[in-house]
């Protein structure tokens, strides 16, 4: 604990503007300064991310509409009303359903395409430069796309499936194939980032390893076991509690490729909190399942932190 | 130079180019501007700005700024951070559903202040405009909007497909029980493998929690009304949509959706009935130029909507005018309003828009009616007006129970389950909120 500390205060002197820690004291002129030409970003941070999640914390409390100026004092009744709304526990099946489809199946991927691709290969610029462009198309354009691949009568997707003799699915029609229609585009248009990263936590284990278990007589299979498996294990973990929090948060491709339906069949938790927010206007109800939400994920991200850590291996 | 000084410097120039934005922009305002903001397709905007011209060559001291905003979910977030924010458009046009948002915020002027005030217009006017137009443009029986134009729902239907079919091209259904057996026989599979190649009728069925969910409910009440059916009760305390003619019109939409297997079918209509995969379809004079356009090539009609066990019935839609309380400039934003709804007025932009007028009056004129005898389809959708139907407005929890009622529409045709029970379960849901709408005795 000692060290880490250590580590923060060594960084932070490092990097500080205006304040010497070592010398303790603070260099008035320069932090002035520096304040001002940090404006800028503080002041949009403070407007856009500070007082929202303050506010949003009050208005959990309350009752507001957004148009009336006063806002009336409800106390737990939000979330009261949350819990026993059984919408709310479907919503929320929903997203552990996207999440648990997504997640494992988004960090196979890129892995596997991250290792294929730091291999010695034609192309491999090329390859990985189309790979990531999902994560670069925006999500409507992205979703249009889906929706004709996924479009019963026009669609490249049952078009393939007919050619074995499948009966048409409407994909985005069908209660139980939506949601999996949903996985597949929120993999497609999200591992392009985390197959960056593991292109990166690959390039940076040493190739003295791979050459020392070579002549150790160990095969392609056992390297990557023994040897990549382990040592990506950080850069594994940071992608698994990144990519978990991120598809807690799903929303954009909900909203433009199902918008929740059908039946309510991909209704997640954060479309759920803006139907509630923007649609009926019940913002203290829909900042209540926003910090349930906010729970959810620090519950999650310690669970990962605690039981997960100790399989991750600290090279550094 | 000191760094402190260049750092000086950068801010003073950066505060003098913004203000030096605010200026330019004054010089331009030496006219009154009136911003207006609408929804229209980008294939109406020419018309639109043609209207414009038109009156701002009337009145000159007024200029008018258009402005598109996305419609739906969209408008009313939009307006609320306007009214929020203090930079609400002048007029913007608005759905019935958000009378009650804005007229509780105390965002829209009541119609009445300008209909008695200096520029006034007549009980004679106000009464030929058509009463569902006005039904809508009112919150609880106070006018707080005036119509810019109608619009209605229609068949179209493709006449080829009904010849191969062995139907009368020039019978469109007439009757419920015709409209379900003109959609099977029109439904095929040509080449035998499962799936139907052809299909006889449309229905536009969304997901209920998406931004469509309101546009198939609308397109669910000629049907709803057709069997004597109402969403809400007179007296606002109870929703009776579940009713007898609720499950019939929904049983209607059951079977149909069922027998043509809809649910794999493709909801890209439009797409669908121009490539000849659909023989009928519901919509609304909006798309007409379009379809002229996109389906030189078919020989296809409108016709009016079938009647119903009850009685004939559609839907009327339009868009509505309100003046924000924020404007500078009410007087002569209202000038703009009372400008646009003389029967002259509404006749152009009705023949250039391919919008319906607002009031009787416009058939009367001539050269309307001429041009309603060289576009027979446009003739269905004018006509139709006069059986059109307003929604009885819900004056509390409009969206939400329009929300219940897409909610099982949808249960009923994808979710396969009983249309009563789809609708039982809505109206609990509806009576539910009813019940927490305060009272005076």
């Amino acid at each position: 604990m000692t060290s880490l500390r250590n580590k923060y205060f060594s960084f932070l002197t490092r990097t500080s503007l205006g304040w010497n820690f070592k010398k303790g004291r603070v260099s008035r002129r320069n932090l002035w300064s520096a304040l001002l030409f940090l404006s800028p970003t503080l002041i949009i941070f403070a407007t856009f991310i500070i007082f929202p999640v303050f506010f949003s914390f009050y208005l959990s409390f309350h009752e507001w509409n957004m148009f009336s100026s006063e806002t009336s004092f409800v106390g737990l009744k939000n979330y009261s009303r949350m819990l026993s709304d059984p919408d709310f526990w479907q919503v929320l099946k929903h997203t552990f359903i996207y999440t648990f489809g997504t997640v494992p199946l988004n960090m196979v991927l890129s892995l596997m395409i991250a290792y294929l691709l730091n291999q010695k290969l034609i192309g491999k610029k090329f390859l990985r430069t189309a790979l990531f462009a999902p994560v670069i198309i925006s999500p409507v354009s992205a979703a249009v796309i889906w929706r004709w691949l996924y479009d019963p009568n026009f669609g490249l997707i049952n078009y393939f499936i007919s050619l074995f003799g499948i009966d048409t699915i409407n994909w985005l029609n069908d209660p139980t194939a939506a949601m999996f229609a949903l996985i597949v585009m929120g993999v497609w248009k999200t591992f392009g980032v985390n197959m960056v990263l593991f292109s990166a936590g690959l390039q940076a284990i040493p190739d003295s390893y791979y050459d020392a278990a070579q002549i150790d007589g160990a095969g392609r299979w056992a390297k990557f076991w023994y040897i990549t498996i382990p040592l990506l294990s950080p850069t594994t973990f940071f992608i698994m509690v990144m990519s978990m929090i991120s598809s807690f948060q799903v929303f954009d491709i909900v909203y433009v490729l199902t918008s929740g339906g059908p039946l309510g069949a991909t209704k997640v938790l954060v479309f759920y909190l803006y139907e509630h927010a923007f649609k009926f206007f019940e913002m203290g109800y829909a900042s209540a399942v926003a910090y349930f939400l906010f729970a959810i994920l620090v519950v999650m991200t310690l669970i990962q932190v605690k039981y997960m850590k100790s399989s991750v291996y600290d090279v550094v | 130079m000191s760094k402190s000084f260049i750092s000086y410097l950068i801010i003073l120039i950066f505060l003098i180019a913004i203000f030096s934005c605010n200026t330019s922009q004054k010089i331009t305002e030496d006219k009154i501007t009136i911003t207006f903001w609408h929804s229209f397709v980008s294939s109406t905007i020419p018309a639109l700005n043609e209207l414009i011209t038109m009156f701002e060559k009337e009145y000159p001291e007024i200029k008018i700024r258009a402005q598109y905003i996305p419609t739906g979910d969209a408008l009313i977030q939009k307006l609320i951070t306007a009214v929020q924010s203090k930079t609400a458009p002048d007029i913007s046009w608005l759905h019935s559903d958000f009378m009650q948002d804005l007229v509780e915020a105390d965002a829209i002027y009541k119609m009445d202040e300008f209909i008695h005030g200096p520029d006034s217009i007549s009980q004679a006017d106000l009464n030929d405009i058509y009463p569902a137009l006005i039904r809508y443009a009112s919150w609880r029986g106070v006018l707080y909007s005036i119509p810019m134009e109608a619009t209605n729902l229609a068949l179209i239907y493709n006449k080829e497909m009904f010849r191969q079919a062995g139907l009368d091209p020039e019978h469109p259904p007439q009757t419920w029980e015709e409209l379900h057996d003109f959609a099977t026989k029109l439904t095929f599979d040509k080449d035998g493998d499962g799936k139907f190649e052809q299909v006889g009728l449309f229905l536009p069925i969304f997901p209920a929690a998406g931004p469509l969910s309101s546009w198939m409910v609308w397109q669910w009440l000629p049907y709803l009304w057709q069997a004597d059916g109402e969403i809400i009760n007179e007296e606002q305390t109870r929703v009776i949509f579940n009713e007898e003619p609720g499950v019939q019109a929904l049983t209607l939409w059951q079977n149909i959706f069922n027998d043509l297997k809809l649910n794999t079918f493709t909801t890209d209509y439009d797409v669908a009935f121009a490539s000849k995969h659909l023989a009928m379809s519901m919509d609304g004079p909006w798309n007409l130029p379009r379809f002229e356009k996109m389906m030189a090539n078919l020989d296809w009609a409108f016709a009016p909507l079938p009647a119903g066990p009850k009685k004939r019935a559609t839907v009327v839609g339009g868009e509505y005018l309100a003046i924000f309380k924020q404007s500078k400039y009410p007087n002569e934003a209202w000038k703009f309003l009372r400008w646009i709804i003389q029967p002259e007025i509404q006749a152009f932009w009705s023949m250039k828009s391919g919008y319906l007028p607002i009031r009787h009056a416009v058939s009367k004129i001539p050269e309307f009616q001429e041009y309603l005898n060289s576009h027979p389809n446009f003739k269905v959708f004018v006509e139709q007006m006069e059986v059109g139907q307003a929604q009885r407005p819900i004056d509390y929890y409009g969206i939400q129970i329009t929300r219940y009622v897409a909610e099982a529409i949808e249960k009923a045709t994808i979710g396969k389950m009983d249309p009563k029970m789809a609708l039982d379960e809505a109206a609990i849901k509806a009576n539910k909120l009813l019940s927490m709408v305060p009272r005076e005795k």
